[in-house]
C-alpha cells in the first residue's frame, strides 16, 4: 500500500508528541469541533498542519475522531513495512530499524489495543535488549492504554510478560507487585466487574509473600465493602485467603493438628464482616456466594478437627453443628419479606435460602442429611418454592432434600 | 412453529443479509480495528450462515485461499494476512475449513506440530510463543487436534490434569488455577474434558447449579454473578449444561424469547441485549444458542466442537 502524504505527516506528529512527552497518562478520541475549541481556548501544542487533529497538554493527548482511521491505517502500514525490513535484515543489529519498529508499533497499539502482532514486535525487541528501563516503558505504555481500554486482553497479557521478564532481573519485584495491585484497583473503580483486571490482580498472588498476602487482605477490604456487587473483588479475597492457608500448610509441619489460631481468627473475622455486609446491603448475590465459600471452608478446614481448635475456646463458636445452627438463624432472619421494598428483600430471601440448600448439598453425607432435615423443619424448602417459582433446578434440589435423599451425581 | 411465532420468530433472511454485508464492509472504525481477528470473525459469520442453511452464499475458493494466506511458516495461523500466528486463529482456520470440507488441503503435520509445541510441562497450553497460559488455549489445542485426528500428539493426561487444577469450589473453572469461574472459561474446560472423554472429572450437580444461577429474570443468561444477561452466554452456558446433561434445569422458553428479543428485525443481526447495536459475534452466539435449544429452521450444532453436527459427523464418521 502506498503511503499518503497527509497521513505520513499526521503519524510523524503523533510520534513526535509521544516522544516529547513520555508522561502522557490519558488519551481521548475527541470530536473535531470539540478539539478545535480545546485548542482555541487553552493553547496547548498545536499539532496539525492546517487543521488541528492532535492536541497535547498537561500530559493529556487528544486525537480528532475524523483522523483516527487514517492514522491507524498509516501506523499499520508503517509498522508492517518496518517489521518486514527488520525481519529481512535480521542480525544486522540496526538501532534505527529497531527504533522504527518500537515507535510504529506504539502508534498501532494506541489506536487498536488488541493488535497482537504489534505487541509481539515490542516483546521481541525489548527482550533482545534486556534493559530494565525498556521493560518499565512497556508497563507504562500498557497502563496508558488500559486507562481508556480497561478490558484489553493484549495489554494485560503484555504486563504479565513484562513482569515475568523483570522478576528475574530486578530486586524491585515486590514494589512492582504493590503498584500493580493499586493499578487494578484504580481501573476496577472505573470499569466495574472487569474480569481481565481482577484476573491480573489474582495472578500477582502467586508471587506474594505471606506478609504481602495479609497486607493485601487488609488493603482490599474497604474497596470490597464499598463494591458489594463485584464478585471479582470477593473472588480476589478468596484467592488471598486460600493462598494464606496453603502457605501455612507448607510452613506448618504439624498440619495434622489443624489450622493455627491466626488462621481461625482470620476466617472468623471474614465471616463476621460478610455477615455485617449481608445485613447492610440487602439482596446481593456476590455477598451470599462469598459466604458459601467461607462457610464450606470453615466446615471443612476448621470445624472438622477432632481436637478442640484454639479459636473455639474464645467462645466464638463450637463445632460444625453449632456453626450450622448459627447459619440457620442468620438465614431465618433474612427470610422476612416486608411489603414495601419487595424486590431487594425477595432477592435476599432467595439468596439466603439457596445458600442453605447449597451448603446442605456440599456437606459430607451424614451432616448433609441432618442439615437438610433442619432445613425442612424450618420450612426452607417451601420458601424456595415461594420465592423462586420459576427456578426449576432449585425445586428439584429442594424436593430431593425434602425427601431426605441427596440428589447425588 | 416459525409461523406461529409470527413477527417474533427468527429473522433468518435478514441475518443472512447482515452477515454477508459485514463481510463487504471494511471502512468504518469498528471493521478496521477488528481486522487483526478477522479469522475469528470469519468463523462466527460462516458458522452462522451454515446453521441457517446458507453457507453456499459465499465463494468457497475465495475464503479458502484467504485462510491459507493467513498461515505462518510455523504452521499456526494469524488473525489476518501478515499477522503473527496464535492458537486462537489456528482453531478458527481449522473450523472454517471443516465447514467447507477442506481440512485435507492442510499440511496436517505442520499444524499439529505448531499446537503440540505450545504444550507446557504442567500440561497447560500457551497461546503463542510469548507464553501466556489460559484454559481457553487448552480447549483450542484439544479441539483442533481432535478435528485433525491428532489428539495422540500431545500429553492428554497432563492436559486434563491441568484443566482439573483450574476447578473452583463452586464447581466452575477459571483461566488458570485459582482464577474466578467464568461461563466462557467453563465452556472451554468442559468442552476439552468432553472431547477427551474426561467428563467424570466434573462435579455435574455443583457446576450445573452454578450455571443455572446464570439465568436472570428476563430469561437471559449472564456469564458471572451480578452481571447483566448477554446473548453470548446463551452459547457458553447452554453448551456446558448440555455437555454435563443438566440443560433441563433452566427455563428454555424464556431464553428463546430473550434471544429473539435481541434481534434487529429490520436490518438483521443480533445484539448482546434487547435494543443494543448488533455485531457478528452476538449474531453467531444467538443463532448457535437457538440451535442448542432446537429452534426450528436452525441446524443442530455440536456443543463441544462448536460446529454444525453434520460437519462433525462428516469428520468422525465419514472421514
Amino acid at each position: 500500500m502506498e503511503a499518503d502524504g497527509a497521513a505520513v505527516l499526521l503519524l510523524r506528529r503523533l510520534n513526535s508528541i509521544l516522544d516529547s512527552d513520555p508522561l502522557i497518562d490519558e488519551v481521548g478520541f475527541v470530536h473535531p469541533t470539540q478539539l478545535a475549541s480545546l485548542v482555541g481556548s487553552q493553547g496547548g501544542s498545536l499539532a496539525g498542519d492546517v487543521d488541528c487533529k492532535l492536541y497535547c497538554r498537561d500530559h493529556k493527548l487528544g486525537i480528532s475522531t475524523d483522523v483516527v482511521v487514517t492514522l491507524y491505517r498509516e501506523a499499520k502500514r508503517a509498522f508492517f513495512e518496518a517489521k518486514k525490513k527488520y525481519e529481512a535484515e535480521e542480525g544486522t543489529d540496526s538501532e534505527e530499524m529497531e527504533d522504527d519498529l518500537i515507535r510504529f508499533s506504539r502508534a498501532v497499539v494506541l489506536l487498536s489495543s488488541d493488535f497482537g502482532t504489534a505487541w509481539n514486535s515490542r516483546k521481541m525487541i525489548v527482550s533482545k535488549k534486556g534493559l530494565l528501563t525498556m521493560f518499565m516503558n512497556e508497563l507504562q505504555l500498557s497502563e496508558l492504554i488500559l486507562s481508556y481500554v480497561p478490558k484489553s486482553d493484549q495489554a494485560w497479557s503484555h504486563r504479565r510478560w513484562a513482569i515475568k521478564m523483570i522478576s528475574g532481573k530486578s530486586q524491585t519485584l515486590q514494589e512492582i507487585l504493590r503498584k500493580e495491585s493499586e493499578l487494578v484497583e484504580k481501573i476496577a473503580e472505573r470499569s466495574k466487574m472487569n474480569y481481565r483486571a481482577w484476573n491480573h490482580r489474582g495472578w500477582l498472588v502467586s508471587f506474594m509473600t505471606r506478609e504481602q498476602v495479609l497486607t493485601e487482605l487488609n488493603k482490599s477490604k474497604s474497596w470490597a465493602g464499598l463494591h458489594v456487587a463485584d464478585n471479582s473483588s470477593f473472588h480476589y479475597r478468596r484467592r488471598l485467603l486460600m493462598r494464606y492457608l496453603k502457605n501455612s500448610c507448607h510452613e506448618n509441619e504439624k498440619l495434622p493438628q489443624g489450622p493455627s489460631k491466626e488462621e481461625c481468627h482470620l476466617w472468623k473475622e471474614e465471616l463476621n464482616w460478610n455477615e455485617s455486609l449481608l445485613k447492610k446491603y440487602i439482596g446481593r448475590e456476590a455477598l451470599w456466594l462469598h459466604r458459601r465459600f467461607l462457610s464450606l471452608c470453615w466446615i471443612r478446614h476448621f470445624s472438622a478437627c477432632h481436637s478442640p481448635l484454639p479459636c473455639f475456646s474464645e467462645n466464638v463458636t463450637g463445632g460444625p453443628d453449632h456453626f450450622l445452627d448459627q447459619e440457620l438463624n442468620l438465614v431465618t432472619s433474612c427470610l422476612v419479606v416486608p411489603d414495601n421494598n419487595f424486590d431487594d428483600f425477595e432477592a435476599q430471601a432467595t439468596h439466603s435460602a439457596t445458600y442453605t440448600l447449597w451448603l446442605a448439598k456440599q456437606l459430607p453425607r451424614t451432616g448433609g442429611v441432618e442439615f437438610a432435615e433442619k432445613l425442612r423443619e424450618n420450612n426452607i424448602c417451601s420458601l424456595v418454592h415461594k420465592f423462586c417459582p420459576n427456578i426449576s433446578f432449585l425445586e428439584m434440589i429442594a424436593d430431593a432434600n425434602q425427601s431426605g435423599t441427596q440428589g447425588g451425581n | 412453529m416459525e409461523m406461529e411465532m409470527g413477527n417474533s420468530g427468527l429473522a433468518v433472511e435478514k441475518h443472512v443479509q447482515y452477515i454477508l454485508s459485514v463481510e463487504k464492509r471494511k471502512d468504518d472504525f469498528v471493521s478496521v480495528v477488528m481486522e487483526h481477528l478477522r479469522l475469528n470473525g470469519a468463523y462466527w459469520g460462516l458458522t452462522t450462515l451454515d446453521l441457517l442453511g446458507k453457507i453456499h452464499a459465499v465463494d468457497v475458493d475465495e475464503v479458502v485461499s484467504w485462510i491459507m494466506a493467513c498461515q505462518h511458516e510455523s504452521g499456526g495461523f494469524g488473525g489476518n494476512i501478515g499477522h503473527d500466528p496464535h492458537i486462537l486463529y489456528t482453531l478458527s482456520a481449522v473450523q472454517v475449513l471443516a465447514l467447507f470440507d477442506k481440512i485435507h488441503i492442510l499440511d496436517i503435520d505442520k499444524v499439529t506440530n505448531y499446537i503440540t509445541k505450545l504444550q507446557n510441562e504442567d500440561g497447560s497450553f500457551s497461546g503463542d510463543m510469548w507464553g501466556e497460559v489460559d484454559t481457553r488455549f487448552s480447549y483450542i489445542a484439544i479441539c483442533c487436534l481432535s478435528l485433525l485426528h491428532r489428539l495422540d500428539s500431545i500429553n492428554v493426561e497432563k492436559a486434563v490434569d491441568y484443566i482439573v487444577s483450574c476447578k473452583n469450589m463452586d464447581g466452575g473453572f477459571g483461566c488458570t488455577p485459582g482464577g474466578e469461574s467464568h461461563a466462557g472459561q467453563i465452556f472451554c474446560c468442559v468442552g476439552a474434558l468432553a472431547i477427551t472423554g474426561s467428563l467424570d472429572k466434573v462435579d455435574k450437580d455443583l457446576l450445573g447449579w452454578w450455571l443455572c444461577e446464570r439465568q436472570v429474570k428476563s430469561g437471559g443468561l449472564n456469564g458471572r454473578p451480578e452481571k447483566l444477561p448477554d446473548v453470548c452466554y446463551s452459547w457458553w452456558v447452554l453448551s456446558s449444561l448440555i455437555m454435563i446433561d443438566r440443560v433441563h434445569w433452566i427455563d428454555k422458553e424464556k431464553l428463546i424469547k430473550f434471544i429473539l428479543d435481541c434481534q434487529d428485525t429490520e436490518n438483521g443481526g443480533i445484539s448482546d441485549r434487547p435494543d443494543d447495536a448488533v455485531d457478528v459475534f452476538h449474531t453467531y452466539f444467538g443463532v448457535a444458542g437457538l440451535s442448542l435449544l432446537e429452534y426450528p429452521g436452525v441446524k443442530p450444532i455440536d456443543p463441544a466442537y462448536a460446529l454444525p453436527t453434520d460437519v462433525v459427523n462428516r469428520i468422525f464418521f465419514n472421514g
